[in-house]
Formats: C-alpha cells, structure tokens, sequence
C-alpha cells in the first residue's frame, strides 16, 4: 500500500500541516505562561514535516528542508543556548544567570527564557527530522 | 478504591499492556511499541507521585503557599528525551537488521541464524 496513492490522505494533509506548524509555533511562543516549551513545539514542528514527507514523499520534504540545513538548525539550537549562557558570563553573571542581559528583573528573566526555549526548540525539531530522513534513506 | 488511585490503576494496566507486546509478539517493531508503552506508564506513576494535595503549579502567585513537586516534572522531560533517543536507536538496529536478514520477525530470524549455524 501506498500512502502517496491517496488522494484524501493528500488533500486532508493539505489542510493539517499548517494548522500543526501553527500550533508549533504557539506551543513554542506560550511557553512561559502556559504548559509547553521548546521539547513540545520540537517535536510538534517536526511532526508536521515529517507527516508531509510521509504523504508527498521524503523527496520533496528535502528540497524545502534539506539534510544539510537540518544538520545546521541542529547545531544552531545548541548554539543559541550555550550562546545565551556565555553572553551573561561576559555580562559578569553566572552561566545561565540571565538577570544581567536587561534592566528588570521581569524583563531579563522573560528574554532569557525565551532564547534558551527558542535554542531547545530548534534543536529538538531538527534532530527529530534528521532522524526520520536517516532511517528513511537507510531504509530505501 | 478504585478512582482514590485512578492514575496507578492507569499505570499498571499501560505497564501490564507495553509488557505483554514485548514478550508476545515477535515483531521487533511492535516490541518497540510495548517498550515505549512501558515507559510511558513509568512516566505517569512519577507524575502522579509529584501532585501534592491543594498544590498550584510551582510558579510564585500571590496567595499560593502549596505547591506541587517539580522535581518529578524535570525528571520526566528528560526522561522522554532520552525516551525518544532510545527509540531511535532501537529503530536504527531494527532498519540494519532487516537489511541483513530481510525481516523484522525474530522467529524467522532465530530460523536464520540456526540454519546458518547448521551449515
């Protein structure tokens, strides 16, 4: 059986994956006041992508998101965090202490958050799309 | 009785059901199944440990002085994380089993292995 052969998989996978990278998307950017965060919205991102190359085939997901580029969002998410954490060390606070990058005490604890959930977040979804296209290409 | 302990009661049944895939079925793919099953119950027992009675959310509110146990929570988090890791490793030694042996079914592959060693 072939999932790519039916037409209602197709066109109800049209209408889902935009609502599912929405939902990432707010997962991701309601962390703070809500249940969610960066290991959620990862996967949930990922999801999305990994159901289109489900459906359309792991081809074309690679040509809108190549191996390449998945390999550097995953680099880059570990770097937006330990970034953040050097940054306040140079800002002379602690790792992490994220009270020196603004002037309130809100405010610091509020961007700092948002960075490293933003770094997590990037991280998790692009391990999670390079996993699935491995074992997709090991498996052709 | 029964709905004093409703989350353990869901433990044992999601630990008994991933439990069973794993030795029942020869499928390696659906033992990975049960295994995730397994541990997603582990998940739950530890989160339910960590409710405490009238607690909020362990954030600093005005006139909550009760809070639940984080700790359990960031136990968990990490524990799916690594969850996940497993799982993917567990299907990549799947993927290069079917390459070799051309199944994912154990009793074919013990016949294999066992006619190989005859040979």
């Amino acid at each position: 059986m072939n999932l790519r052969s039916s037409l209602i998989l197709r066109e109800v996978c049209r209408l889902v994956i935009p609502a599912v990278m929405l939902f990432g998307l707010y997962v991701q950017f309601h962390g703070e006041y809500g249940p969610g965060g960066g290991f959620q919205a990862g996967v949930i991102f990922a999801a999305a992508v990994i159901l289109y190359a489900l459906v359309y085939g792991r081809q074309k997901a690679q040509r809108i998101l190549p191996t390449e580029t998945v390999r550097y969002f995953t680099a880059a998410g570990v770097l937006l965090y330990a970034g953040v954490g050097v940054a306040t060390m140079l800002l002379g606070g602690n790792f992490l202490d994220y009270d020196v990058l603004l002037q309130g005490h809100q405010q610091a604890q509020h961007l700092g958050i948002f960075l490293i959930e933003l770094g997590v977040g990037i991280t998790v979804g692009a391990v999670m799309i390079a996993i699935f296209y491995t074992l997709d290409e090991f498996c052709e | 009785m029964i709905t004093g302990y409703f989350n353990y009661w869901v433990v044992i049944v999601l630990m008994m059901m991933g439990f069973y895939i794993v030795i029942s079925d020869s499928n390696l793919i659906k033992k990975i199944i049960g295994l995730n099953i397994f541990q997603t119950s582990v998940f739950i027992l530890f989160i339910s440990m960590s409710k405490v009675k009238g607690g909020t959310a362990p954030i600093l509110i005005a006139g909550a002085d009760v809070y639940s146990n984080p700790l359990p929570h960031v136990l968990i988090l990490t524990a799916i994380v690594v969850g996940v890791s497993t799982t993917a490793l567990g299907l990549a030694i799947i993927a290069r089993i079917h390459r070799a042996y051309g199944t994912v079914d154990e009793t074919i592959i013990h016949e294999q292995d066992d006619l190989q060693d005859e040979n």
